[in-house]
């Protein structure tokens, strides 16, 4: 839209071949039986499944209801999410910095980062928390100071981190490997000419990164940060490698097998698995939403004017609570040009 | 050259002095084995219009580009208003700047991309006001005024709140410049500024730069808009293989080119 244009239409003659009288097209829809038929199938089979689900008593259900909101449960889903979320902030700035370092004119520093992704991400999250777990018996003194002196303040190893602090420096120090790599697709997915945009109009290379880049880079960083946010949440019922057993799935495991009854614990789990990746996929729909000003709204379906535009959306809002797995399918624009490579992992 | 200044004149303000506004005294830069610039010589006045024309690959992108210190000279001295740009010399020694000293030259050097390069995450308005509010700290309200001045004057004022994926390219262009006004330079760089519109579209950006021009604002415009070089600009410079082949008043270099390369390529521009 040009203001041309704009004045074109107001004050100019109409063009010479305006539209003529054009006559609504009124033919018989195509019909598509067989998407009924599908439809039809899938829905009777989801309730004879449903229904035999309810009534088998394999599944248990008066007890999956009695542990669903039992104290140890709710407390464990607790620390999940304790676990959850310590290890992402930790692995989220340690990946920032390991992307900021891989990108680094500096050989050796560049270097580094690289030997770090390649330990971490090349070794199994489940060996690595078995490793944090004998670390005590590696390094059974924390000392401080200079090296090859008398250290300043020494610590027992086992009293310094108990297995909740070495879970999460696990999960988080794994996670950070991946982080960085999509720190960096970020980073590297923002046009060259916006850095030397800012730069040419005085901002330091701080601003530059603060106001400029990162904010840009930020709508191909959070898909797939949601994804590990998602993933992380399930990684720590591996943390009884440590072995730390406090978390969702060792306890509802610890309390089966007072019960001897594993299968409802395990849907008592499951639900507050599924109610937390909700919570979170609802939350990165928003986050998505925020980071699309002024880019990926050119959908045609929009009213027109500047507020409904940036208002549209980019990603698919999940349906929260309907117990089915939803798939967040990012928009083909927000994939990032270097795939962080999640094949095989874990 | 810092030794045209006399001692005296640092302390005076240098809009009084006659300091040329850019002054590069044999300038070159190559690029590991390729050397872009030869040995560029050229001074621009205060308040001068100065157009660099030439075929792509001739350097006068990179020249201009060294001129807010975002190419680093291999060679030469580059100063602006008197003042050496990218180096600090004392006793006759020369330190390469920190970078905080180079952003803080580069605040009174506007520059213009082909691309327009616009934040797309922001508004027309944000756009403007970044950079006096970040780079200089000036207060909000302050800088919002200036800015929805700035917008009006390149005929923008009713697109402030539009992002840069809502205007076309003339008036992301025009923005650009509004952005690049906002922190007042003394000089001002179009890096091909109508290279990536749709023809219909080049008229209302080089309206917005004659306008500037009018104003007093020394520019250094490279471009291949030969009609704008002949009304607006003071000199011509035509740069072929790094080095400067021809300069001078543009009318006389474009009616009445003497050096047969330049003749070359202007009969096929005109």
């Amino acid at each position: 839209m040009s203001d041309a244009a704009v004045k074109n239409t107001a004050a100019g003659p109409p063009p010479p071949d305006g539209p003529g009288e054009s006559v609504a097209i009124k033919a018989i829809r195509l019909r598509h039986p067989w998407r009924i038929v599908f439809a039809v199938v899938l829905v009777i089979a989801f309730a004879l499944f449903v229904i035999d689900a309810a009534n088998r008593p394999a599944y248990d259900w008066p007890t999956v209801a009695k542990y669903v909101f039992d104290k140890r449960i709710t407390e464990a889903a607790f620390v999940t999410l304790q676990l959850t979320v310590y290890s992402m902030i930790i692995a989220i700035i340690l990946g920032v910095t390991l992307a900021v370092m891989r990108l680094s004119p500096n050989p050796v520093v560049k270097s580094v980062a690289w030997f770090y992704l390649w330990v971490f991400r090349g070794t199994p999250v489940y060996v690595q928390l078995v490793f944090w777990g004998l670390i005590a018996i590696i390094y059974q003194t924390i000392d401080i100071g200079i090296p090859f002196t008398e250290p300043w303040f020494q610590m027992d190893t086992k009293v310094a981190l108990s297995t909740f602090t070495l879970a999460v420096i696990g999960l988080a120090l794994n996670e950070a490997a991946y982080m960085a790599e999509i720190v960096r697709a970020g980073l590297l997915s923002v046009d060259k000419g916006q850095e030397e945009a800012a730069t040419a109009l005085g901002m330091s290379w701080f601003q530059t990164m603060r106001r400029v880049i990162v904010p840009q880079s930020m709508r191909i960083i959070i898909p797939p940060t949601g994804n590990e946010v998602i993933s992380m949440l399930k990684t720590t019922s591996l943390v009884t490698a440590v072995p730390f057993s406090f978390d969702l799935y060792t306890r509802s495991r610890d309390i089966s097998a007072e019960t001897f009854n594993p299968i409802p614990l395990l849907i008592v789990a499951s639900i507050w698995y599924l109610f937390f990746t909700s919570i979170l996929m609802v939350g990165q729909y928003f986050l998505e939403k925020r980071f699309a000003r002024g880019v990926g709204d050119r959908r045609p379906d929009r009213k027109g004017g500047v507020d409904d535009a940036t208002g549209a959306l980019t990603g698919t809002l999940p349906v929260a609570g309907s117990g089915q797995p939803t798939v967040i399918v990012p928009p083909s624009e927000g994939n990032p040009p270097i795939n962080p490579g999640h094949g095989g992992r874990r | 050259m810092t030794d045209t200044i006399t001692p005296g004149a640092a302390s005076v303000s240098p809009a009084q002095n006659d300091v040329p506004m850019v002054l590069a005294d044999c300038v070159s830069k190559s690029f590991g084995s390729n050397e872009v610039l030869k040995s560029i010589s050229l001074e621009v006045k205060r308040g001068e219009v100065m157009c660099l024309v030439g075929p792509s690959g001739s350097g006068k992108s990179t020249f201009l580009r060294c001129i807010n210190h975002l190419e680093v000279l291999s060679a030469g001295r580059l100063s602006v208003d008197g003042v050496l740009i990218g180096f600090r010399e004392s006793n006759g020694k020369l330190y390469e700047m920190q970078p905080k000293e180079a952003a803080k030259q580069r605040r009174d050097i506007g520059m213009v991309f082909q691309r327009f390069n616009l934040f797309p995450h922001m508004t027309a308005l944000e756009n403007v006001m970044e950079a006096p509010m970040q780079v200089k700290g000036e207060p909000k309200a302050k800088v919002k005024q200036r800015a929805l001045e700035l917008l009006a004057r390149v005929g923008l004022a009713e697109r402030a709140d539009y992002y840069p994926a809502h205007l076309s390219g003339g008036q992301q262009q025009r923005v650009a410049i509004a952005r690049a006004l906002a922190m007042e330079p003394k000089l001002m760089l179009f890096d091909e500024p109508t290279s990536a519109l749709d023809p219909e579209l080049v008229g209302e950006v080089l309206d917005v730069m004659k306008g500037l021009a009018k104003s007093g604002m020394t520019m250094i415009v490279v471009t291949h808009e030969m009609g704008f070089a002949k009304e607006v600009a003071d000199s011509l410079v035509f740069m072929d293989g790094g080095v400067v082949v021809e300069s001078g008043d543009p009318r006389e270099v474009l009616d009445n080119p003497q050096h047969r390369r330049t003749q070359a390529f202007l009969s096929k521009v005109l």
